[in-house]
């Protein structure tokens, strides 16, 4: 559910992470509000040859990982961010 | 006459203290560039002054990225003092941790030859570019928070960075809750904008302390009173040369498992994660030089500085490894890259470079496990480039 959420809202963003390479430079954007993701620490590393963003900073890999499970405060109850203060 | 001594030795300090004129040096090409690329003008100045085959002067000053877009586009000219790097004839004991010399611009002043940004130009204006500048794209820069030695910090999260920054003291997120102690730069800069793209804060929204420059950020961490609580960002180039007294976070980054360094380790200096995309914050830099309305460099020594600078082939051959000079200030040229992204803190994408650097670029920056090869050891695969079985 987590995912379909963040799926749709990119879709409404029309930023799209598609492999065409047809993203749309964004400028001086206002921060998205994030969705919810795993918690990083128990996500496994991607093991297949990667091709996606998504894939690739998440490859395993035999660098140094350094796994931080802190929550800020401010999130909210979803794991979304909230909107910046004026 | 014992009296005199002393004010005659004034007199000639001051005479040498003065700047000479910089169209008086041999083959000037005027550049402004990033304050980033301080280190990297240095060796390659260093290197092109004593170039036998084609010696150059690197004339330059440093700026942010967006007026050094501004002043090649609009040809706005550079006045006052510039500074350059000694050969060796003229000094042979310069190495790059000393300073560069000073000389003046000429009276009217005089628009860069060259311009650099070091990062995506549309970050700074959606304005395209001119059609009398030539764009091309040189060695990657990661960007990184760094903090004093003396903080317990190693780690910082794409959501605490939105917080501490976006929010800043209010953010909540400990240690780095006090607005004094988080050192930015102003919204022109290459460093404040590219991570503004990475941790979705916009430039005018960051809080901390701006500074115009890298080394005033660099500066303020090395005399914090409040070492654990202290931040600041810079451009790894900068922070690279420093890790005797500043210490590179590792950062995760949005939807990202682990958090990680440029390098594989703290300690190494691979840029494996820069290279393979596990470390997301990063631009390219753009070289820009003024072409005719024939598509022709206006200024030849110009061009070739820029095309030695992206690595292309130039004629004459130079008679050092300007990848040497990329590699050793921790750049990564673009054919040793294994990622690639088309806008600032955009997604990334797997990239494969037409003639690929990695093994001969690895050998320079740590040790590389690549076969070695030569005219008389064939490669059992790949290519044998450099003196090494590169993929491709």
């Amino acid at each position: 559910m987590k995912r379909m959420i963040f799926t749709l809202a990119l879709m409404a963003l029309g930023a799209g992470c598609g492999d065409d390479g047809a993203q749309q430079p964004v400028h001086d954007a206002q921060p998205v509000v994030d969705s919810a993701v795993d918690t990083p620490s128990t996500t496994p590393c991607f093991a297949g040859t990667p091709t996606t963003h998504e894939q690739i900073i998440n490859a395993c890999t035999n660098a140094e990982e350094i796994f931080k499970d802190t929550r800020p405060s401010l999130l909210n109850a979803d794991g979304s961010l909230p909107p910046l203060p004026p | 006459m014992r009296g005199w001594i002393p004010i005659l030795l004034l007199i000639a300090m001051a005479r040498a203290a003065e700047a000479a004129p910089c169209d008086q040096l041999p083959n000037p090409v005027y550049l402004q560039v990033g304050d980033t690329q301080l280190n990297f003008m240095k060796r390659l100045g260093r290197a092109l002054r004593d170039n036998a085959p084609r010696p150059v002067t690197l004339v330059f000053i440093t700026s942010g990225s967006c007026p050094n877009i501004q002043a090649i586009y609009t040809r706005v000219p550079i006045t006052g003092n510039m500074q350059y790097i000694p050969s060796i004839a003229e000094s042979s004991a310069w190495t790059p941790s000393s300073p560069t010399l000073t000389c003046t611009a000429p009276t009217a002043g005089v628009v860069p030859d060259v311009a650099n940004s070091a990062l995506f130009n549309s970050a700074c204006t959606t304005e395209a570019p001119p059609a009398t500048v030539k764009l091309q794209q040189g060695a990657v820069q990661a960007y990184v928070m760094a903090v004093p030695v003396a903080s317990s910090q190693v780690a910082i999260t794409y959501e605490e960075a939105y917080f501490v920054f976006g929010f800043g003291a209010a953010g909540m997120i400990a240690p780095w809750i006090d607005e004094a102690q988080m050192f930015i730069r102003t919204v022109t800069k290459s460093t404040l904008l590219a991570w503004s793209a990475n941790i979705s804060v916009p430039a005018d929204k960051w809080k901390g302390m701006r500074l115009d420059g890298s080394s005033m950020v660099v500066s303020a961490l090395q005399t914090s009173t409040s070492a654990e609580k202290a931040i600041g960002i810079l451009g790894v180039e900068v922070a690279d040369n420093l890790r005797a007294s500043l210490r590179i976070l590792a950062y995760r980054a949005k939807g990202q498992r682990a958090a990680y360094y440029p390098d594989s380790t703290s300690t190494a200096r691979d840029k494996k994660n820069l290279r393979d995309g596990h470390y997301t914050v990063w631009s390219p830099t753009i070289w820009m030089d003024t072409i005719d309305g024939s598509g022709n460099p206006v200024k030849p020594d110009a061009r070739y500085v820029v095309d030695l600078i992206v690595g292309k082939t130039v004629t004459p051959a130079p008679s050092f490894s300007p990848l040497q000079s990329v590699a050793a200030v921790g750049l990564v040229p673009d054919c040793a890259m294994g990622v690639t992204r088309s806008f600032e803190g955009g997604p990334l994408s797997i990239y494969k470079p037409a003639q690929s650097c990695v093994c001969k670029y690895e050998s320079l920056v740590q040790s590389t496990t690549c076969q070695s090869c030569s005219a008389t050891q064939a490669c059992a695969s790949g290519t044998c480039r450099d003196g090494f079985c590169e993929v491709q």
